[in-house]
């Protein structure tokens, strides 16, 4: 298994893919504030703080993760198939658990990277330009590794869900493309069930769809934070544990 | 006894009321060179891609080095070095890089085996050149250097002179049989390239349809493969009726050129080049002659179908 997780962190490292989306994604973390930095500066308005923007601005991070995982799993990942090199993979004496554990395992650590390079550079960037000022009141000292670490879990749990479409289709487009479609619709098709369907409201309302938008909340009672943390892990587990199903009975071309 | 590194016992594949092998017995044994012959579609693959694990079989066991069972067949898999269908490359990585995702996915200790894989395919000039930029034959080579990474004992070859130029084929023939030779590794290779095959293997699979249809040694395959002496001479009509009349046979093919293939009686050339040459025939060419694989597989396959 060591040598399945280090092999893949050696393809990652040597995934352009990976590193265009870094720094594309750098790149855009960094213009954002500045539009909005200039703006206020034309029209008088006061400054954002880095506190004050991390917190109106996080909730745009689950779009990051949710475009994230989809190109990744999809350059990282289903790639693999196109090129053979699965073949190669599979044929290689390892069970296809480990394999596709090993694969899960480090596409998760991956998008867990992209997925912090918008609160991060962001955040910093306007703390640099106008001061990172106060969180409000109520918020807990612990807010920033809070958000930090939720966001690391609900990527895993988004990187689970992708990994496994990565199986199902085995094609970096259909991949990519079902990915979004996926996870942009998922929220407006769980909301519309749940709305006739009790269960799909509960479903939808203890799920990483709905509940990603809670973790830039500056408090969050003690009787939410199991859920919000349990969430995302079981989906990890759960859907990584599906995605392994798949894999083992999938037949590689 | 004889050590078999591959058995198939009975091994069928079905997809969607398509049978795509239909109970293979197959056997490899060690150190040979297993040439595998069959049209496009005959099933090579799909029963290449199962012995790598990469399919499953809907009915029949598959045993490789003795193991039969799932996680032994798994652990087995270890001893196999494969090339299937087509080399196996990450593109934006170099061909030095190739190998070391390969090296450590093996968990292949030491980063030795790198140069001198390269160096064994000839690649040594070309191991910080990108695999997208490499002629097929160069990724031909590298593919090989893949599967050769970490001595296997059983090396599985799926078209593997594909793309390369005359003289690439023959340093490829070379080095498998050199690996064959010197190291002991078994190889089962499968090409549409027949007749470099004939110069290589040690025994033959010919499957057609899915069917297993026989499997036989070079030697077999030599035996079997028809004799017969070719004549051309300025006379067809004339040599035929001296063929039927002071032979007694006619057991001979008259081609459209006039010459004629004969197949009986050619025990003593001598003899029928003098029977000619009394009739007043001009000989133009006079020689004994068998059938190559390629018309033995033709043959046995039961048409003029192409590999």
């Amino acid at each position: 298994m060591y040598n399945l997780i280090r092999v893949e962190f050696f393809k990652l490292r040597k995934n352009r893919s990976f590193w265009t989306l870094l720094f594309a994604i750098s790149v855009l973390s960094l213009v954002y504030p500045m539009l909005y930095y200039f703006d206020h500066r034309s029209s008088g308005e006061p400054q954002f703080t880095g506190a004050q923007f991390l917190l109106t601005f996080i909730s745009s991070n689950a779009y990051v993760i949710k475009f994230g995982v989809a190109v990744l799993a999809g350059f990282f990942i289903s790639n693999e198939y196109s090129t053979g090199v699965m073949k190669t993979i599979a044929s290689s004496g390892n069970t296809r658990g480990r394999l596709f554990a090993a694969k899960l395992i480090v596409f998760a650590v991956g998008a867990m990277a992209i997925s912090l390079v918008f609160p991060i550079v962001s955040t910093v960037e306007v703390s640099l330009l106008s001061g990172f000022g106060q969180l409000p009141e109520g918020s807990s000292v612990l807010f920033l590794s809070r958000v930090l670490g939720l966001t690391l879990l609900y990527t895993a749990g988004y990187a689970a869900i992708g990994a496994l479409f990565t199986v199902i289709f085995t094609d970096s487009g259909k991949t990519i493309g079902f990915s979004m479609i996926f996870f942009l619709m998922i929220d407006m098709a769980l909301a519309a069930v749940g709305s006739k369907i009790s269960f799909f409201a509960t479903l939808y309302d203890y799920s990483i769809f709905k509940l990603v938008g809670d973790i830039g909340k500056p408090s969050i009672d003690s009787g939410d934070l199991p859920a919000l943390l349990l969430v995302p892990l079981l989906t990890f587990v759960v859907v990584g544990m599906l995605g392994i199903l798949v894999f083992r009975r999938k037949e590689i071309k | 006894m004889q050590e078999y590194v591959l058995k198939t016992n009975q091994i069928s594949k079905k997809f969607k009321g398509h049978t795509a092998l239909d109970k293979v017995n197959l056997s490899i044994r060690k150190g040979s060179i297993y040439g595998f012959i069959g049209q496009n579609g005959a099933g090579k693959s799909t029963l290449i891609r199962m012995v790598t694990g990469l399919a499953f079989p809907t009915e029949g066991m598959i045993e490789l080095f003795g193991a039969s069972d799932e996680w032994a067949l798994i652990q087995a898999r270890k001893r196999i070095g494969s090339m299937i269908e087509s080399p196996a490359l990450f593109p934006h990585m170099t061909a030095s890089e190739n190998l070391e995702a390969n090296r450590i996915l093996r968990g292949i200790p030491g980063r030795d085996c790198v140069p001198r894989m390269l160096e064994q395919v000839g690649l040594q000039e070309a191991g910080k050149k990108k695999a997208k930029n490499f002629s097929l034959g160069m990724k031909q080579r590298l593919g090989l250097a893949i599967a050769l990474l970490g001595d296997p004992e059983f090396l599985i070859l799926d078209e593997p002179t594909n793309g390369l130029d005359p003289m690439g084929v023959i340093e490829m023939r070379e080095l498998l049989k050199r690996l064959n030779r010197e190291l002991g590794i078994t190889i089962m290779i499968s090409s549409h390239i027949l007749s470099e095959l004939h110069l290589m293997a040690s025994h033959y699979g010919i499957i057609h349809r899915g069917v297993l249809l026989e499997q036989l040694t070079a030697r077999e395959l030599n035996d079997k493969c028809q004799q017969y002496v070719f004549i051309k001479v300025d006379n067809p009509d004339m040599a035929t009726a001296v063929i039927q009349n002071e032979l007694g046979t006619a057991d001979f093919e008259v081609m459209q050129d006039g010459a004629i293939k004969l197949y009986s009686c050619i025990e003593q050339p001598g003899k029928l080049s003098s029977l000619l040459f009394s009739a007043g025939l001009e000989i133009e060419k006079f020689m004994p002659m068998g059938e190559d694989l390629e018309t033995y597989f033709t043959k046995r396959i039961g048409g003029n179908s192409h590999v």
